[in-house]
């Protein structure tokens, strides 16, 4: 993999003044679009964080603002269902690393197989979380299946308690990651050397043994890759999802980080808290970041 | 270099002699048919909830609970309730002003970055695309009190340039590795020809870069289409609203119309599975462009 985080030095040394000055201009647009409308909002967003602020007027507080944050139950309680949300990211992993590997074998009907597969990849959350919301409701296909198969006994309005809602968000999750994570695997495994397979294969390995270690091992920067982005998913692409299934309750059951931060911002007006929230959020995706650079580093 | 073994040599010439003709032969195991059967079970569970929504949206709300039959009444009704060919238009709008800002910003600054190495270059270039890491929520507060004060929430303003600048930092890396893969020669030579830097731009490295610029239109097309946060709150006009915000709105107010949801639901995912359709290849790219390959 080659290293995209550094820029060659040019090999004519005579930058003509034309060149460099083309160069900022060209580039400038792109810049001051980054800085005023990201850069600068994050940087407030700090500064907000340690006040008190409903929009108007701001009072300082100072950095105790993070202590009464960490000191808040509910705080650690919309932070809880992020990390139950993460236990689903192995699901939308290990289930498209098997649908991929199949259809890598070219079973019969396996374009039409992709194409179907891949399609939630194109459809908004808003559209998922309208479709998932019927399938989880009291009178739901779910509920309908459980009743024919003779589980009356569980039939439950999935979306009104509140560890089943985080359950039905969570089986949404994944069942909307499948596709893009498959074509992920898809893309690594068409990278494959096909005649280790078929070396293995003919030293008498079976196809879980092929599989496990000749294909696992050489998909490994594939896996990485999918895991990282189904994290950053899970933390902040979520949004719409419970804003249109659950709005984020029964209580707090369904509120993640993300979405805490609109609730808390423009459902209650404390801007200062939600800006605060929204820099505790920034702070872990930059923890993602980080490992993820440093995943691919060790690549090379 | 070392000495193949036999099953390596053997392996390469069975790999270069079944190349030509990979699909043409494949037997009919009871292996394969359980894959089909397993895969086929897969795509019903995938397409369910796009039946569903057909099925649904074409079916009054008395038959959707029972009756039999099907009928057009819950599309009149919807666009009855939501000024749905606004909205669409709304949608249209906002997702190509945005798209012509980004495309616009990330080739040029793309070129720069690839091909015009000023001093700078490397931090400006990794300035914007670590810009990458920022959530949206963690941004959304202070923008939003930003552009307020520039009156930006009544008009497509705020949030065309929101999308816009969350969309720039990937759409400048894609593009800045697509111009990196263009021979400096070819730039230098135009150059002596006596084309100027931006002539070269826009008459080479542009038009060799419209495969990658496809990309990140079909891309970036996705995201703002089917986005909610952003158009729910930089779009407080109501008849400004995109299809998507119109439709989260709809569902929250608990509207128990549920063939209706359907039909809005299916309307609102049509242009984005149209151009899922006819660009999967370019999406695809996209997707793992991320990888740094």
């Amino acid at each position: 993999m080659t290293n995209i985080f550094t820029l060659q030095r040019s090999r004519t040394p005579r930058l003509s003044d034309s060149r460099r000055r083309m160069g900022i201009i060209l580039s400038l647009p792109a810049f001051l679009l980054v800085v005023l409308l990201l850069g600068i909002p994050i940087i407030q967003a700090v500064y907000y964080s340690m006040t008190k602020w409903d929009g108007l007027t701001t009072t300082w507080v100072g950095p105790e603002t993070y202590i009464n944050l960490f000191l808040n139950p509910t705080f650690w309680r919309v932070l809880l269902n992020n990390g139950l949300l993460l236990l689903s990211v192995p699901f939308a992993i290990v289930i498209p690393m098997g649908i991929a590997a199949v259809l890598h074998e070219h079973v019969f009907g396996w374009k039409l197989f992709r194409v179907i597969y891949f399609l939630p990849t194109a459809i908004s959350w808003v559209v998922i979380g309208m479709v998932s919301a019927r399938f989880f409701a009291q009178e739901g296909l779910l509920n309908g299946i459980f009743a024919n198969i003779g589980l009356a006994a569980i039939q439950t309005d999935f979306l009104a308690h509140e560890d089943t809602a985080l359950f039905a968000v969570a089986v949404t999750f994944v069942w909307s990651m499948v596709g893009t994570n498959t074509i992920i695997f898809l893309t690594g495994m068409a990278t494959l050397d096909p005649s280790l397979h078929e070396a293995a294969r003919m030293d008498g390995a079976g196809p879980l043994r092929v599989f496990f270690s000749i294909t696992m091992p050489q998909l490994k920067p594939f896996i990485q890759f999918a895991f990282i982005m189904s994290m950053i998913t899970a933390f902040t692409a979520l949004f719409s999802l419970i804003f249109v299934m659950t709005g984020g309750g029964p209580g707090y059951g369904t509120t993640t980080l993300e979405f805490f931060v609109y609730q808390t911002a423009f459902a209650r007006g404390a801007f200062g808290t939600g800006a605060l929230l929204g820099v505790v959020l920034f702070i872990i995706m930059g923890v993602i970041g980080i490992l993820q650079l440093k995943l691919l580093r060790s690549e090379d | 270099m070392p000495i193949p073994t036999i099953t390596e040599r053997l392996a390469s010439i069975r790999s270069t002699r079944s190349a030509g003709k990979v699909v043409a032969k494949k037997k009919v195991s009871p292996r394969r048919v359980i894959l089909f059967v397993v895969m086929a079970a897969g795509a019903f569970i995938m397409f369910y909830p796009f039946w569903f929504m057909i099925d649904a949206s074409f079916k009054s709300n008395a038959q959707f609970r029972g009756m039999e039959g099907y009928s057009f009444d819950s599309w009149a009704k919807l666009f009855d309730i939501l000024p749905v060919g606004q909205q669409l238009a709304n949608s249209t709008i906002v997702c190509v002003l945005a798209l012509i800002i980004i495309v616009s910003v990330s080739t040029t600054a793309g070129f720069a970055f690839a091909k015009l190495r000023y001093r700078r270059a490397t931090l400006v270039f990794l300035l914007i695309i670590s810009a990458m890491l920022i959530p949206m929520q963690s941004i959304i507060i202070p923008a939003y009190v930003n552009l307020a004060q520039f009156n930006m929430l009544n008009s497509y303003t705020g949030a065309v340039l929101i999308y816009a600048a969350l969309g720039t930092p990937f759409a400048t890396f894609l593009m800045t590795a697509f111009y990196r893969g263009i021979p400096d020669e070819l730039i230098e030579a135009a150059v002596i020809d006596g084309l100027g830097y931006w002539r070269v731009f826009l008459r080479i490295a542009l038009p060799l870069s419209i495969p990658a610029v496809v990309t990140v239109i079909v891309l970036q097309f996705i995201q703002i289409w089917g986005d909610l946060l952003i158009g729910l709150l930089f779009l407080q006009n109501t008849d400004l609203r995109t299809v998507t915000v119109g439709l989260g709105v709809l569902a929250t107010g608990r509207v128990t119309d549920i063939p209706v949801l359907m039909a809005g639901s299916l309307l609102s995912a049509i242009p984005a599975i149209i151009v899922y359709l006819v660009f999967q290849r370019q999406l695809v790219s996209g997707l793992t462009a991320g990888m740094g390959k």
